[in-house]
C-alpha cells in the first residue's frame, strides 16, 4: 500500500525524481567515510540453485585506491583473489592458480571497476550501469541496484546494498537465481589496516 | 629544304582518288557520330561510372580458385563496412561522443542500413553451445582432463565458490560447477577484445576507452554518389562527438573512405593533366601557327581520340578505372603528335593537301605502329587497370591518327604561314650539335657510357605491392590504429585450407590449430580465428564428450564436490544426469545461421572445385613471421599459405623481368621493320631511344631508387615514341629540314607536359612512370637531332 501511494507520488512529480535521485546518492557520498585504504573481515555465503546448503567462506579483504582488491580467503580453505587494473591473479599459498589478464580480457577491468565501486560504495560511478533506488535513515542507508541493459541484466538480477560510513552488506542476486552475501565486520582505515603480508601483495 | 613553299607548281591528285578521299572523310564521319552516341548513351543513359576500388588492379591469383573465392569473401566482408571508434579518458565521456555520433548517422537513414544488432545478449546467442555444453572443451581444459588428476577438479570447484565474483556466468552454478562452460565462452571471446557494455560495444587500449560504432552502408562503397554523400556525414558526425566531449579521438575506417580518397585525388588528377596538357598545347600552337585553325584541328583530333579511346574501352570493359583514366589524361600529350606533324608540314606548302599527305603517311603509319604496339606491350601484364591503360591509350592513337589522315587535307585548304617562333625553332636545328668523327663526339660519347655503366652497375629492384597504393598515409594510419586496437586479423595474409568434406575440414582446422596455439604462447601471433573453434569436428566433440563424463563418473570429481559441499548423493545422481544428456553434435550449418557467426561467417567458404574450403585468419602477424607462418602451411596436410602482398609483389617481379626481355626483342623487331625503310641509316633512328632509356635506367640507379615494373613499362613507351621522333627526323633528313623538327620538338614539348604533370601524380605507380617517361623522352628529344644523317654526308 505504501509503495503504490510512493509509485503514484512519483508519477506526479516525474522531473524531480531525478533530482531527488542524484541527491540521495550525494546524500550517501556524504555518509560514506572514503579512505584510501580499508581492510576487513567478510564472510560470505552462496546460496545455490539446488543445493541445500549455502556455501560458506570466510577472510579478510582490502580495498586500496588506484591499486585495487586483495580478497583473502581463509576458511574453509586459504585462497587469494587479488584484482588490479591489469588482471585478475587467483592464488593458494605460493602457487597461482589462475591468472585473467586486461589483455586477454578486457573484461577484467570492467569487472574490477565494479566490485571496487561496490566495495567502496561509489553510486556516483554505479549510477553509470545501474538504476539505483535508495533509502536513507539518519546515518545508515540501502541501495537497491538494478541493471540498466539487457546483457548485464541476463547475468545480474539485482544488488543490494546496506551500509553506513562504510558498505557493510552486499547481496548480488544473479538471474540464474544464485545469490552471493556478504558480510564486511572489523573495518579499519588508512596504512595501519593492512597487514605486512597484505600490503606486499600489491 | 627551307620552310619556303618548293618551286614546283601545286600537284592535283586525280578526280577519283579526290571522290575516295571525300567517301573516307564521310565514313569516318559516320564512325565518330556514333562514337559521340555510344559515349552518350555508355555515361548519360547506362550511367556508368569509374571503377574507384584499388583490388580491382591487381590480378585476380592465377591459379588457384580457392585462393580468389577466399581473397573475395574477405574483401566482401569488409566492404560494405565503417567501423568508427570514439575514444575518451573516461568511458562516460566516451559514450556521451559516441551517442552524438550515432545521431548525425541516425539523421541521414537513408544512407546507413539500421545495424545487424550486435551480440549484445550473450547468453541468448550462446544457447546452442549452452545446450550442447557436455561435448565443448578448451584447449586447457582438455589437456588438464588429459593429466588426470581428479582432485584437482574438486578443489578448483570449491575455490571458485569462495570468490565473489560469479558474475559472467551464463546459466546457474551447478549446472556447470567445474566452469568448463565459463572457460570455453572466455576463449571464444578471447578472440576478439571488444565487449558489450552498458548497451554499446567497449573496447579498450592503454590509454583511451572506446565505444565501438559499427556502420553498415546501405549503397555501394564503390559508388561515387554514396561516397560524395556519406564521407561528409562522416565528418560531421566526428564533429558532433568532438563537440559532445572535448578531448575525444573519433577513429574511422572503412573501404569507402579509401575508394573516396582515391576518387577525389584520381578526379583532380584527370583535370590537372588532362586540361594542363591541353592548356599547354594550345599555347605552343598559338605561338607556332597564330592561327586559330591549326589549334581547332588538333583539338579535335584530340577529341576524337578522347572519344574513341572511351568508347572503345566502354565495349570491351564493363568498368574502367579511375587510374586508366588517370594514365590516360595523359595520351592528350601523345596524340597530337600526328597532328603537329602534318600541320608543320603544310607551312608554307602550298601543294594540294592530300599531296603531303600521301608524302607523309609512310612516316606516321611507322610512329603510331611503333606507339601502338608500345602500348599494347602493356597489356601483356596480367594486371587488368594495365590491360585497361593499354586499350584506352591504343584507341585514343589510332582514332586522332585516323581523324588526321583523313580529315586534315579536307578541313585545311590553305597552308600556315610561317611565324617568327616556328621559324627560330625549326631553325634551332641547324645548330644543333651532329655527330662526326671527332674528338667532341668521342669524348661525350665516353662521358655518356661512364655515367651509363655507372648508374646501370648501382640499379637495384624492389616490387613492393604499394607502389599501387592510392591511399593518403593519414588514412592509412587511422586504418592500422583501428586494426590495432580491434585486433583485427590480417586482409591479405590467411591460411586456405581444403578437404572432401566439412568434417576433415575441420579436422585439417583443428591439426593447425595445435600448431598455432604454439605460435601464440610464443608470442608470434596474439590469436586466430577459425570455424572449428566455434565448431569442434563430430570426433572432436565424441572425445571431449567422453573427457567431460569422466568428471561427471560416478566415485569421480562430481561425487568428491557433493561430498565436499555436504550435500546427499542424490544432487550428484541429479547433477550427473543432467549434464551427461547427449546431445546432437554441433554442425557448421548451425554456426552459420546463428548470429554469433556474423564476424566469422566469411571464414567459412563452402564448396570450391568439389571441395570444402575454409579460411583460418590470423590476428598479429608481424612482417618477421611470415616466412615461419609459411612454414606450418607445410606441415599440415591441406593447409596453403595465402599471402596475397608477397604474391601480388613476386607477380610484379615476374613481369618485371618479363617486360625488360620484350623492351630488347621490340629493339631487335624495331630494327628489323626500319630496315626495308632506312637501311643502313636504320641505327640512327633507334640509336636515341636506347641512349634515352640507358640514361633513364642509369638515372634511377644514381638516385638509388630501386627498379619496378612500372620503370620498365615506361621505357616501352620511351621506345615507342621516342623511335617516332627517329623516324620523323630521318624521313626528313639533313640539318636544313626545319618543319620535321619544328614537329618533334612541338609534339615532343607537349609529351613531356603530360607526362610531367603524371609525374606528380599522388600514384607511386603513376609517378614512377611520369617521372621516368619525362627523362627518357626528354633525352631522346635533346640527341635525336645529333644522330640524322646530314644530307650529303654519308653513314
Amino acid at each position: 500500500m505504501k509503495r503504490a501511494l510512493l509509485l503514484s507520488a512519483l508519477a506526479l512529480v516525474g522531473p524531480s525524481l531525478a533530482a531527488q535521485g542524484t541527491d540521495n546518492v550525494e546524500r550517501i557520498r556524504a555518509l560514506l567515510v572514503r579512505p584510501d585504504i580499508l581492510c576487513g573481515q567478510f564472510a560470505q555465503a552462496k546460496v545455490l540453485v539446488g543445493l541445500q546448503r549455502p556455501v560458506k567462506s570466510s577472510g579478510r579483504f582490502c580495498v586500496v585506491v588506484d591499486k585495487g582488491i586483495l580478497w583473502r580467503t581463509l576458511r574453509p580453505f586459504p585462497t587469494t583473489l587479488r584484482l588490479t587494473r591489469d588482471d585478475i591473479v587467483e592464488s593458494r599459498g605460493e602457487e597461482t592458480t589462475a591468472r585473467l589478464s586486461a589483455r586477454q580480457e578486457p573484461a577484467v577491468r570492467m569487472i574490477n571497476d565494479l566490485l571496487f565501486s561496490l566495495l567502496a560504495g561509489d553510486m556516483q560511478r554505479l549510477t553509470g550501469s545501474f538504476d539505483i533506488t535508495s533509502a536513507i535513515d539518519g546515518k545508515s542507508w540501502q541501495a537497491r541496484l538494478a541493471p540498466r541493459e539487457g546483457g548485464m541484466q541476463r547475468v545480474i538480477g539485482g544488488i543490494d546494498l546496506t551500509g553506513g560510513e562504510f558498505v557493510n552488506h552486499i547481496v548480488i542476486r544473479e538471474a540464474s537465481g544464485d545469490r552471493t552475501e556478504i558480510t564486511f565486520s572489523a573495518i579499519a582505515t588508512g596504512k595501519g589496516a593492512m597487514q605486512a603480508d597484505e600490503a606486499r601483495q600489491f | 629544304m627551307s620552310g619556303a613553299a618548293p618551286a614546283r607548281p601545286p600537284a592535283r591528285p586525280a578526280e577519283p582518288t579526290r571522290l575516295r578521299h571525300r567517301w573516307f572523310a564521310w565514313l569516318w564521319l559516320v564512325v565518330v557520330l556514333g562514337s559521340v552516341a555510344h559515349n552518350g548513351w555508355v555515361w548519360f543513359v547506362e550511367k556508368r561510372t569509374p571503377e574507384t576500388d584499388i583490388l580491382a588492379l591487381l590480378p585476380a591469383s592465377e591459379r588457384d580458385p580457392a585462393v580468389n573465392k577466399a581473397m573475395a569473401a574477405v574483401t566482401e566482408a569488409a566492404q560494405q563496412r565503417v567501423v568508427v571508434l570514439v575514444g575518451h579518458r573516461n568511458w562516460g565521456d566516451a559514450r556521451r561522443a559516441a551517442a552524438a555520433y550515432r545521431g548525425v548517422l541516425d539523421r541521414y537513414g537513408q544512407w546507413f542500413r539500421p545495424d545487424r544488432t550486435p551480440v549484445m545478449d550473450r547468453a541468448e546467442a550462446l544457447a546452442p553451445w549452452w545446450a550442447r555444453r557436455s561435448a565443448l572443451l578448451t584447449a586447457d581444459d582438455r589437456r588438464a582432463l588429459d593429466r588426470g588428476m581428479p582432485d584437482q577438479w574438486t578443489a578448483s570447484a570449491l575455490q571458485n565458490l569462495s570468490s565473489p565474483l560469479g558474475v559472467g556466468r551464463v546459466g546457474a552454478w551447478q549446472d556447470d560447477p567445474f566452469g568448463l562452460f565459463r572457460h570455453w565462452v572466455q576463449a571464444r571471446a578471447a578472440e576478439t577484445p571488444v565487449r558489450p557494455a552498458d548497451g554499446v560495444l567497449r573496447v579498450a587500449d592503454s590509454t583511451l576507452v572506446y565505444v565501438l560504432l559499427p556502420v553498415t552502408l546501405a549503397a555501394e562503397a564503390f559508388s561515387l554518389t554514396a561516397q560524395q554523400a556519406v564521407v561528409p556525414v562522416l565528418e560531421e558526425a566526428r564533429a558532433a562527438a568532438l563537440h559532445a566531449a572535448p578531448g575525444s579521438r573519433v577513429l574511422t575506417a572503412g573501404v569507402i573512405l579509401f575508394a573516396a580518397a582515391a576518387a577525389n585525388q584520381a578526379n583532380t588528377e584527370v583535370s590537372i593533366i588532362g586540361w594542363g596538357s591541353l592548356a599547354g598545347i594550345v599555347v605552343l600552337m598559338w605561338f607556332t601557327f597564330r592561327s586559330p585553325l591549326p589549334i581547332g584541328l588538333v583539338v579535335l583530333s584530340l577529341a576524337v581520340g578522347t572519344l574513341g579511346a572511351l568508347s572503345v574501352s566502354a565495349l570491351l570493359f564493363d568498368k574502367l578505372h579511375l587510374i586508366t583514366l588517370v594514365f590516360g589524361a595523359s595520351l592528350v600529350g601523345v596524340a597530337e603528335d600526328y597532328g603537329i606533324h602534318y600541320l608543320c608540314q603544310r607551312i608554307g606548302d602550298r601543294r594540294d593537301p592530300w599531296v603531303v599527305m600521301r608524302e607523309l603517311l609512310p612516316g606516321l603509319a611507322f610512329a603510331l605502329l611503333t606507339t601502338g604496339v608500345a602500348y599494347l606491350g602493356l597489356a601483356l601484364t596480367p594486371f587488368p587497370g594495365l590491360r585497361q591503360m593499354a586499350v584506352f591509350s591504343a584507341a585514343g592513337l589510332v582514332f586522332a591518327w585516323l581523324t588526321v589522315i583523313v580529315w586534315f587535307p579536307q578541313l585545311e585548304r590553305s597552308p600556315s604561314r610561317e611565324t617568327r617562333f616556328s621559324a627560330w625553332l625549326g631553325a634551332t636545328r641547324e645548330r644543333w650539335p651532329t655527330l662526326r668523327r671527332d674528338r667532341r663526339t668521342a669524348a661525350v660519347l665516353v662521358v655518356t657510357a661512364i655515367v651509363i655503366v655507372a648508374g646501370l652497375a648501382r640499379v637495384t629492384t624492389d616490387d613492393d605491392i604499394r607502389l599501387l597504393n592510392f591511399t593518403p598515409p593519414a588514412l592509412v594510419a587511422e586504418q592500422r590504429e583501428v586494426g590495432r586496437i580491434l585486433r583485427a586479423p590480417a586482409p591479405s595474409q590467411f591460411f586456405l585450407l581444403r578437404a572432401a568434406d566439412d568434417e576433415a575440414l575441420l579436422v585439417r582446422e583443428e591439426a593447425l590449430r595445435v600448431r598455432l596455439d604454439s605460435l601464440v604462447a610464443r608470442g608470434v601471433l596474439t590469436g586466430y580465428q577459425a570455424t572449428s573453434a566455434w565448431v569442434p569436428s563430430l570426433a572432436t566433440q565424441a572425445r571431449d564428450q567422453a573427457l567431460i563424463a569422466g568428471l561427471y563418473a560416478t566415485g569421480g570429481p562430481l561425487d568428491r564436490l557433493g561430498a565436499a559441499l555436504g550435500e546427499r548423493t542424490a544432487w550428484a545422481q541429479a547433477t550427473r544426469a543432467r549434464l551427461t544428456t547427449p546431445a546432437n553434435g554441433l554442425t557448421v550449418t548451425d554456426w552459420l545461421a546463428n548470429p554469433v557467426a556474423g564476424p566469422y561467417r566469411h571464414l567459412w567458404l563452402g564448396a570450391v572445385d568439389r571441395q570444402r574450403a575454409s579460411v583460418v585468419a590470423l590476428q598479429g602477424v608481424d612482417a618477421g613471421d611470415l616466412a615461419q607462418l609459411r612454414a606450418v602451411a607445410g606441415v599440415v596436410p591441406g593447409v596453403t599459405w595465402v599471402d596475397k602482398v608477397a604474391d601480388v609483389s613476386a607477380l610484379m617481379g615476374r613481369h618485371r623481368r618479363q617486360m625488360t626481355g620484350v623492351v630488347i626483342v621490340s629493339f631487335a623487331l624495331l630494327w628489323v621493320l626500319l630496315l626495308p625503310r632506312y637501311g643502313r641509316r636504320a641505327w640512327r633512328v633507334l640509336a636515341p631511344t636506347v641512349i634515352g632509356i640507358l640514361l633513364a635506367l642509369a638515372a634511377c640507379g644514381l638516385a638509388g631508387q630501386p627498379l619496378q615494373l612500372f620503370h620498365i613499362l615506361a621505357l616501352l613507351l620511351i621506345l615507342g615514341m621516342g623511335v617516332d621522333y627517329g623516324i620523323f627526323l630521318e624521313e626528313h633528313p639533313g640539318q636544313h629540314d626545319h618543319k620535321a623538327w619544328l614537329a618533334v620538338a612541338l609534339s615532343a614539348a607537349s609529351t613531356l607536359l603530360s607526362f610531367g604533370l603524371l609525374g606528380v601524380s599522388a600514384t607511386p605507380a603513376l609517378r614512377t612512370f611520369g617521372i621516368t617517361m619525362l627523362l627518357g623522352i626528354g633525352v631522346v628529344t635533346l640527341i635525336a637531332p645529333c644522330f640524322c644523317t646530314s644530307r650529303g654526308v654519308g653513314d
